[in-house]
């Protein structure tokens, strides 16, 4: 990677500060505020006192809702691990395509990026639901009489992660499997390492940084998007974004729910920073 | 030059930023209406406009929450006419954020049925006019089910596991179990809401399925057998398919009411009253509950709704005995019942 130029001593930077500003205002100001708030004492029915307590971080450890933060550790875990199986080798073969192909298997990729992946998500529950399609090919090839009752179950919710955030994995190994110089696994072959071998200590170590960075890419997302678990899960596993919601939207506890966002939010950026002492980079791969 | 096109530039950028959320003309007279999505039939609004001449601004929220937190934000300014859910209501009340209704300026006051008046979050009908009721019925489907449903307890029955679809709402939820051990849906007592939890969790392997949006759908389909549904809901579900039966639980019905309230600064208060009362017309009213499917709070109507529509529009006489409201409780109780229902939800897990 080049390093950047030094920076022209120019008044152009001006033009930027209304940028800043509004980060500053919408970024950081919500985020502080979020901070504030979860050390606040929650109001009766609605709202919050100006009064600070640490109760609402100690809350969080009674096991009810640690369990909350296990659940989601776990399906972010179960995601990541598949679409690592998938995501892998279709990066990998697609950065050995010839050019031409490249570009196409990228339009590929892309073209469901254009509707909204909640939409995308409804046609999965149409395949799944009972008596839908799959169903019918189950019962029409005598692999079952009833209904397979597919919907509402955790693999329904593992197809709809995976579905949704595939697409990142594969960009990110493609990414860094394009850069590989391929010279190298040759080198290694010449000098007489078996396929296996050569993948291993070449190709895998160097597409590494991809790797990761596809697993911060789609693990961390998979941390929050509940939205999967609620509508092909039918809301039964307990992931801390949907404990946030009733929180908020239903318990009225703002602070609490104020408390459990941090705590998201740290454990992701631990992840992230997890990333940089792993790869000593501060970039993610693949982000385009 | 060049510095000074940049600072031009900023200051203009920053002059746009600020400059956002100017007011429009005063010219024509209009009404700013708050509420969900698909409340009133359009043709309502526009019959209004035409007769009046006064314009419906027809903004909506998503949940009573989000709408209660924008009436907060604008200082109860911004919209004249909200139409919100009862323990809502209730807050915004005690947060100064409505304004006493003008009776002399609502002939049709008389029109609503007594029975939805009086309720705790209005007790002296002094900032509101309900505008719909719904109760939680249970809706199954005798095709797929050998169970006589009567009330809730026979939702515990093993016959229907991994069939059965409830909503998201904990208060309602837990409700049920309060209400086979007799209690009341708004007990503060802690260990009363824990015990109704124990009773939750032996429900959890009957569990298909937690979905409040469109649940008939769930039904109609197959994919449950018996629902806790809201009316709106019923209606539809009934509508579509007349031969599922419909239980009003014998524990006792859990009832909500919508009703509208003016905000108290709202800007067009004189419009937000003239509004209310074209509401309250029978054939208008009739109108806006045919299409709402909700409970029909205005009595002057209920002989004009359609007669295949009537045994759900309008709530049975023999049940208004027999229900309760879900009211505003402690924190402490809340935060209980947050519990209770969050270890019922992972129970339920898959």
């Amino acid at each position: 990677m080049s390093k950047p130029k030094p920076r022209q001593k120019s008044s152009l930077w001006l033009t930027a500060l209304p940028l800043y500003i509004f980060t500053l205002l919408f970024v950081l100001g919500p985020l502080v505020y979020m901070v504030v708030l979860s050390f606040q004492q929650r109001a009766e029915v609605w709202g919050v006192l100006n009064e600070y307590t640490l109760d609402n971080y100690l809350n969080i450890l009674q096991p009810v809702y640690l369990n909350t933060f296990l659940q989601s550790f776990k399906l972010a875990l179960a995601s990541t691990g598949c679409i690592i199986l998938i995501g892998y080798p279709f990066g990998y073969f697609m950065a050995k395509l010839p050019g031409k192909w490249k570009g196409r298997m990228m339009l590929v990729l892309m073209v469901p990026f254009w509707t909204n992946s909640l939409i995308r998500l409804y046609g999965w529950i149409i395949i799944f639901r009972a008596n839908g399609p799959l169903d019918a090919l189950a019962m029409g090839l005598g692999l079952t009489d009833e209904p397979l009752k597919l919907l509402y179950t955790y693999p329904a919710v593992l197809v709809g992660m995976v579905y949704v955030l595939l697409e990142f994995m594969i960009l990110a190994v493609y990414s860094s499997a394009e850069k590989m110089d391929w010279g190298l696994v040759e080198a290694a072959r010449d000098l007489g390492a078996s396929p296996l071998r050569a993948f291993w200590t070449v190709t895998f170590k160097l597409t590494l940084p991809g790797l990761l960075s596809g697993v911060i890419l789609t693990f961390i997302p998979s941390m929050g998007l509940f939205f999967i678990a609620d509508i092909l899960g039918g809301n039964k596993i307990v992931l801390v974004g949907s404990l946030i919601q009733d929180q908020l939207m239903r318990a009225h506890n703002w602070p609490f729910a104020a408390a459990l966002s941090v705590i998201l939010m740290a454990m992701t950026s631990l992840m992230i920073a997890l990333y940089k002492r792993i790869t000593h980079t501060s970039e993610l791969e693949g982000i385009l | 030059m060049k510095k000074l096109i940049s600072l031009l530039t900023a200051a203009a950028l920053c002059l746009a930023l600020a400059g956002c959320g100017g007011s429009g003309s005063e010219a024509t007279r209009q009404v700013n209406l708050y509420t969900w999505e698909n409340m009133f039939p359009q043709e309502v609004l526009d019959a209004f406009t035409e007769e009046t001449g006064i314009q419906v601004n027809y903004s909506n929220f998503d949940t009573d929450e989000t709408m209660l937190a924008r009436l907060e934000a604008a200082e109860g300014g911004d919209y004249d006419v909200v139409l919100a859910d009862d323990y809502i209501i209730e807050t915004a009340i005690a947060e100064g954020l409505v304004a006493p209704l003008d009776k002399e300026a609502l002939s049709n006051y008389g029109n609503i049925d007594p029975f939805y008046q009086g309720q705790f979050y209005d007790p002296d009908d002094t900032y509101t006019v309900p505008m719909g009721s719904g109760v939680q019925t249970i809706v199954y489907d005798p095709a797929r089910v050998s169970v006589d449903v009567k009330g809730y307890k026979d939702l515990w029955d093993p016959a229907f596991a991994d069939s059965i679809a409830i909503t998201s709402n904990f208060r309602v939820m837990n409700g049920m179990a309060l209400k086979i051990l007799g209690e009341s849906y708004n007990t503060s007592d802690v260990a009363t809401i824990q015990a109704a939890g124990q009773k939750l969790l032996e429900l959890a392997p009957n569990i298909r399925l937690i979905k409040d949006d469109n649940v008939q759908d769930d039904l109609l389909s197959g994919e449950v057998s018996a629902a806790v549904m809201y009316t709106s809901q019923v209606t539809m579900a009934c509508l579509a398919n007349p031969e599922l039966e419909v239980v009003y639980p014998e524990e006792g019905v859990g009832f909500g009411i919508m009703a509208m309230f003016v905000p108290s600064a709202a800007p067009h208060s004189a419009e937000a009253h003239e509004f209310i009362n074209y509401l309250l017309r029978p054939e208008v009213a009739k109108q806006v509950f045919e299409f709402q499917g909700y409970y029909c709070t205005n009595q002057a109507s209920y002989d004009l709704i359609e007669p295949e529509m009537q045994d759900y529009l309008i709530l049975p006489e023999e049940f208004k005995s027999n229900t309760e409201m879900i009211e505003n409780i402690s924190a402490e109780a809340s935060e209980a019942h947050v519990q209770v229902w969050t270890e019922f939800r992972s129970a339920c897990g898959l």
